[in-house]
């Protein structure tokens, strides 16, 4: 079974669209929901760390709307597709369909979120007074790169969520934890030369956050060199973590 | 040796599922599950030593007592399990009716819920969106067009997925226990519509224990009793032995 085939992107679209409506549907806010959860996490980080960090960072506002939309974008995505596999288990024991349509769809809401909160970060840039340069046209690249991060970790998760159940709980706390060792609201200063900055340097999610504010606040084009190096890093466990997928569906629906 | 009128061949085919639950942690994950290979513990049989051949067009009744292996059979088909021991060959694409409506989604409106069902059963779009009235004039629900689909009855949804489910036009269908919803009415009407699957050039699979819909759609019967073949070929001889058995029984 091709996941290309038309008609398992007919039940991805249909999927996605169905998520969008049901989303739209929950509450009155709706669809704006999405949007204002990081602003209010921008705002609350701001409104405790600005006096103190304002002086060392530049557009500190801008500098922690950018990691509060990566981080979001990151843990919404993955944190949804750890059971979907679980809260589906209808379609994935009875469906002849490639079970990644599943995760993919579940995926996809947020990929859409995240390029329109991006493209409000580019919109306040501009605002902020940062100018239109260039480098803004390599905005792209950094949706790419934290599409494939996310991929991989999506598959890799919704498949071990099969079997090992508590993964669910073991993830919230790594995403807790994960929101610290991210420079969201301190820069890379803060954490010195010690075993904090090769946490960091370790960290996927804060190389795509560096290279975002590299062209968003910077105004420059980030290092094309350290970012081909973590997109192949990104791609070649897209590969595995897909290949390990595989492997696992044929038991899918005997364990969910 | 596939035979090219060959649709499916089943050979020497053995499924036991596993007795461990699923609901591991990753506690007992570290401790050694995975590390003794993942082996079974003590799993129990669902199918035994399953052989047969069923070619283009057949139309086969699966019949046999609850737990008797017919879903694990129809899901071993659709690609959804793999077997511990023997072949399943299985050549054209496949779609397994297992429950009518599943996937279909209450905060939706009917119209959503079609598009929805018809791509989770493989239908393509153009197809539901040129066919979408009649659709739903089969299922006789057109006042409740815009309607949520957790305003329905369950008979009403069964109504709404099987008239969608018409459209799949995959080579092999196999379906289970479609017909245990609905009214009269509704199961007459999914008659009509298998009497046209008999004419048709596609593969089906009926699992089923109402015996007349067998005996009146399915050219050949494969009867399970728990996990073992008990019988297969021409639908009236195999029903008259499962009949008999039965009222020997009882």
């Amino acid at each position: 079974m091709r996941i290309a085939d038309h008609k398992y992107l007919n039940l991805w679209r249909e999927m996605t669209r169905a998520q969008f409506k049901l989303r739209d549907q929950s509450s009155f806010f709706g669809f704006l929901w999405s949007f204002l959860n990081p602003l209010i996490t921008v705002g609350l980080l701001f409104a405790l760390f600005s006096a103190q960090l304002s002086n060392q960072i530049r557009y500190y506002g801008l500098y922690l709307l950018i990691g509060i939309v990566n981080y979001t974008y990151f843990s919404n995505a993955t944190g949804a597709s750890v059971n979907v596999l679980q809260s589906m288990n209808a379609l994935t024991r009875n469906g002849v369909f490639p079970k990644e349509v599943l995760v993919l769809s579940s995926i996809t809401t947020h990929t859409i979120d995240f390029i329109i909160s991006t493209t409000l970060c580019v919109l306040i840039a501009l605002v902020s007074g940062v100018g239109l340069n260039a480098a803004m046209l390599a905005i792209p690249l950094i949706l790419i790169l934290q599409l494939t991060l996310v991929l991989w970790v999506s598959l890799l998760l919704s498949s071990f969520f099969v079997y090992v159940r508590d993964l669910m709980h073991i993830y919230n706390v790594f995403l807790r934890l994960l929101f610290f060792i991210t420079p969201i609201f301190y820069g890379l200063s803060f954490v010195g030369h010690g075993i904090g900055h090769f946490v960091l340097l370790a960290n996927p999610l804060a190389h795509s956050i560096m290279f975002a504010r590299t062209i968003l606040i910077d105004g420059k084009l980030f290092d094309v060199k350290d970012f081909f190096f973590m997109f192949a890093i990104n791609a070649t466990l897209l590969v595995g973590s897909y290949r390990i997928f595989k492997r696992l569906e044929p038991t899918f629906a005997e364990n969910v | 040796m596939f035979d090219s009128d060959c649709a499916i061949k089943i050979s020497g085919m053995s499924k036991a599922f596993s007795r461990a639950t699923s609901y591991r942690t990753l506690f007992r994950l570290l401790k050694g599950t995975l590390l003794r290979n993942g082996a079974p513990v003590g799993g129990f049989p669902a199918l035994h030593d399953i052989n047969i051949a069923i070619n283009r067009g057949d139309k086969i009744g699966l019949i046999g007592n609850n737990g008797a292996g017919k879903s694990s059979l129809l899901r071993l088909i659709a690609g959804l399990s793999l077997p511990n021991e023997g072949q399943i060959e299985v050549r054209g694409q496949v779609t397994l009716l297992a429950a009518l409506g599943m996937g279909m989604i209450d905060e939706l409106t009917l119209e959503e819920n079609v598009f929805l069902y018809g791509a989770i059963c493989g239908v393509d779009r153009a197809i539901i969106k040129s066919n979408l009235e009649e659709i739903i004039e089969w299922a006789e629900l057109q006042e409740f067009t815009t309607a949520k689909l957790k305003t329905l009855s369950t008979g009403m949804r069964a109504r709404l997925a099987f008239s969608t489910a018409r459209h799949i036009a995959a080579e092999i269908t196999l379906m289970d226990e479609v017909l245990t919803a609905g009214d009269r009415n509704f199961k007459e009407k999914c008659l009509d519509v298998f009497e046209g699957y008999k004419k048709s050039s596609r593969t089906f699979i009926f699992a089923s224990h109402d015996l007349d819909f067998v005996k009146n759609v399915c050219t050949k019967t494969l009867w399970l009793e728990r996990g073992r073949q008990r019988a297969f070929g021409d639908t009236e001889s195999v029903l008259t032995e499962f009949q008999s058995l039965g009222k020997a029984k009882s």
